[in-house]
């Protein structure tokens, strides 16, 4: 059953490395979230291939990779909505399945679909989530008054939600799923259809509220979203590619990358694996990692026996890190099944 | 949890329910040409051969049933909608127990329709029903239970379908045969054999007969059977419905195995 921990030394961190916290109680001393040899089937079709996750309580945890890579499949068994097929997850020290109820009543979510009342203003919207937690109508109705302010959306609240911008809308749902004051926080593509001025917004707030203490796990397609988390965890095909912080992924790239479109590709990865500069496998456009690629670009132009139509030399982003790891680039879906499944012991180590 | 659920999921829907609450008069286009169009038209023509003098008087409660039944429908109607926005995954992330959900959509459901029956009472003198105080009250009763019975129908049938387009022909194809079949319109002491067998299995005619007893004092049941009946039938579709809103959207209640975490 579940991949072994071993062969990827930065996916398992030892708990007790981490900053003391505060011993109230043993459920606030577990991690966030416990993830172990979680393997989740649909029919014939394995969504998740055995994951083995720790989240410390109040970090920023964030989730990335391709569509069908099993995110929304780990997400929703985190947030209680589907159950593991082997394995087991626990939230703030909590079974997922045997204590379903109590994780519930301490988590709060923003889906990616709107999961709001449209036709009711945002103050009635709050006021439910409050009733449905178990508060009382006065209790609900505070929290909601407190909570709108906070987020800055005491104007609009009696408006129906329908009337509201797309960003106060999910600021909305946002609000919606701190009614109850949850100690972690998930959000599944929180800003999807954001222009870059709401995600900011939107962002700012989610940043306050980890500095509160809560923990925010949260799937993302956006790059410069992924690097507001502690640490990020890449998944392709239903496992764990790759686990660290933004910049120790980065740095696993060394140097830099460049990137060239030329008139005939396959010439020029042909004549650059002769001279050793090994470009990358299996990517549609050619991609070279190097220790100084400004320093050696020059060289290349001079030397390629096809025409270059354009270069480029950037830093490695989280993107590179993906496309390095997986041959394939975050925005696009994973095939329905990788053909002989995981490309071979890749991901975990730096370049050799 | 489990009572704070139910007037969660109540409050929602009557909160809704107040913002079209404009529905409430266009509900009454319905049951209206039923009573005068559809009533002074076979009660003329039939010259008062209805046993009990006037066609209107007759067909009022099976009137108050239609606004009632059709009222519940829409209201469970909602159930579908609201999984297509997403807001009822929000409820499902929720602690409240998924029998609360049922339940609650149920209750106010029945309130709508009750509701809307009242909208509907006043025209019974314009039919010129006979009534006193004590017949009201006991109208009101059955009213009550009607509701009740009609809305547990509609959440029972909305709960399986995830397509907004779909529960209304089905709901059609099962509704209207019921309320056909229940002697709204018609004395059953005169339909057919097979008919009066069929009865027994519908229960909207309970439920317009209780109301028609409670009214003008003319059952077809045994007053304790209907009661009885309405009972059974409430208990039974809402067990229903509880299990399939325990089945729910997601699978995490389907008893998957426990992880050992101390092996």
């Amino acid at each position: 059953m579940g991949l072994p921990c071993a062969p990827r030394p930065l996916c398992w961190r030892a708990v007790t490395e981490t900053a003391p916290a505060p011993a109230v109680s043993a459920a606030s001393q577990a991690p966030a979230i416990e993830v172990r040899g979680l393997v989740k089937r649909y029919g014939e079709v394995e969504a998740l291939r055995g994951i083995d996750l720790t989240v410390e309580a109040g970090e920023r945890f964030a989730l990335l990779g391709p569509n069908g890579a099993g995110k929304t499949t780990l997400f929703s068994i985190l947030a209680t909505l589907r159950a593991p097929t082997e394995g087991g997850a626990r939230v703030l020290g909590r079974d997922v399945v045997a204590e379903r109820d109590a994780v519930r009543r301490e988590m709060g979510i923003v889906f990616q679909e709107p999961a709001i009342e449209q036709q009711l203003s945002g103050r009635d919207n709050l006021l439910l989530m409050g009733l449905l937690y178990g508060l009382t109508t006065p209790a609900a109705r505070r929290r909601a008054d407190e909570i709108l302010g906070q987020l800055g959306l005491a104007d609009s609240a009696g408006r129906p939600a329908k009337t509201l911008s797309g960003g106060q809308r999910r600021k909305l749902e946002l609000a919606r799923a701190l009614v109850t004051d949850p100690r972690i926080l998930f959000l599944d593509e929180a800003t999807l259809g954001l222009d870059v001025e709401g995600r900011r917004g939107f962002w700012g707030h989610v940043r306050g509220l980890a500095a509160a203490g809560r923990t925010v796990f949260f799937t993302t397609h956006y790059m410069e979203e992924a690097e507001v988390a502690d640490r990020i965890a890449l998944i392709d095909a239903g496992r764990i590619v790759a686990l660290d912080t933004p910049r120790a992924l980065k740095s696993r790239l060394g140097g830099g990358v460049i990137r060239l479109q030329t008139e005939d590709d396959t010439q020029a990865r042909a004549w650059l694996t002769e001279r050793g500069l090994a470009p990358e496998p299996g990517t549609a456009e050619l991609m070279l990692l190097h220790a100084d690629p400004a320093a050696v670009l020059p060289e290349l132009l001079r030397h390629l026996p096809v025409k270059v139509r354009r270069a480029e030399v950037h830093e490695p982003s989280l993107e590179d890190v993906f496309l390095k790891l997986t041959g394939r680039k975050l925005g696009a879906d994973a095939p329905a099944e990788k053909a002989g499944g995981w490309r071979g012991g890749k991901g975990g180590r730096g370049r050799p | 949890m489990m009572l704070r659920g139910i007037y969660a999921i109540v409050v929602l829907d009557m909160k809704r329910f107040w913002l079209n609450r404009a529905r409430l008069f266009a509900g009454l286009a319905q049951p209206l040409l039923y009573l005068f169009v559809l009533g002074a038209g076979i009660g003329a023509s039939m010259g008062g051969r209805m046993g009990g003098g006037n066609y209107q008087p007759f067909i009022f409660p099976g009137v108050l049933g239609l606004s009632q039944l059709f009222t519940a429908t829409f209201a469970a109607i909602t159930i579908v909608f609201d999984r297509q926005i997403g807001f009822f995954k929000a409820v499902l992330v929720s602690p409240v127990p998924r029998p609360a959900i049922a339940i609650g959509k149920i209750a106010a459901g029945a309130l709508q329709a009750f509701l809307q029956g009242v909208v509907v009472l006043p025209f019974a003198w314009i039919a010129q029903v006979p009534f006193t105080v004590g017949s009201t009250i006991a109208l009101l009763g059955a009213m009550a239970l009607a509701s009740i019975t009609f809305s547990a129908l509609g959440v029972a049938v909305a709960a399986r379908f995830t397509s907004t387009t779909v529960f209304p022909i089905v709901s059609n194809a099962v509704l209207l045969p019921m309320y056909f079949l229940s002697g709204a319109m018609f004395p059953l002491d005169m339909a057919p054999p097979w008919m009066k067998v069929a009865v027994f299995f519908d229960p909207v005619a309970y439920a317009v007969d209780l109301m028609r007893g409670a009214l003008l004092g003319r059952f077809y049941f045994n007053p304790w059977l209907s009661l009885g009946a309405l009972a059974v039938i409430i208990t039974l579709l809402t067990w229903v419905a509880v299990r399939i809103f325990n089945r729910g959207e997601d699978d995490s209640s389907l008893g998957a195995t426990n992880f050992n975490w101390r092996r």
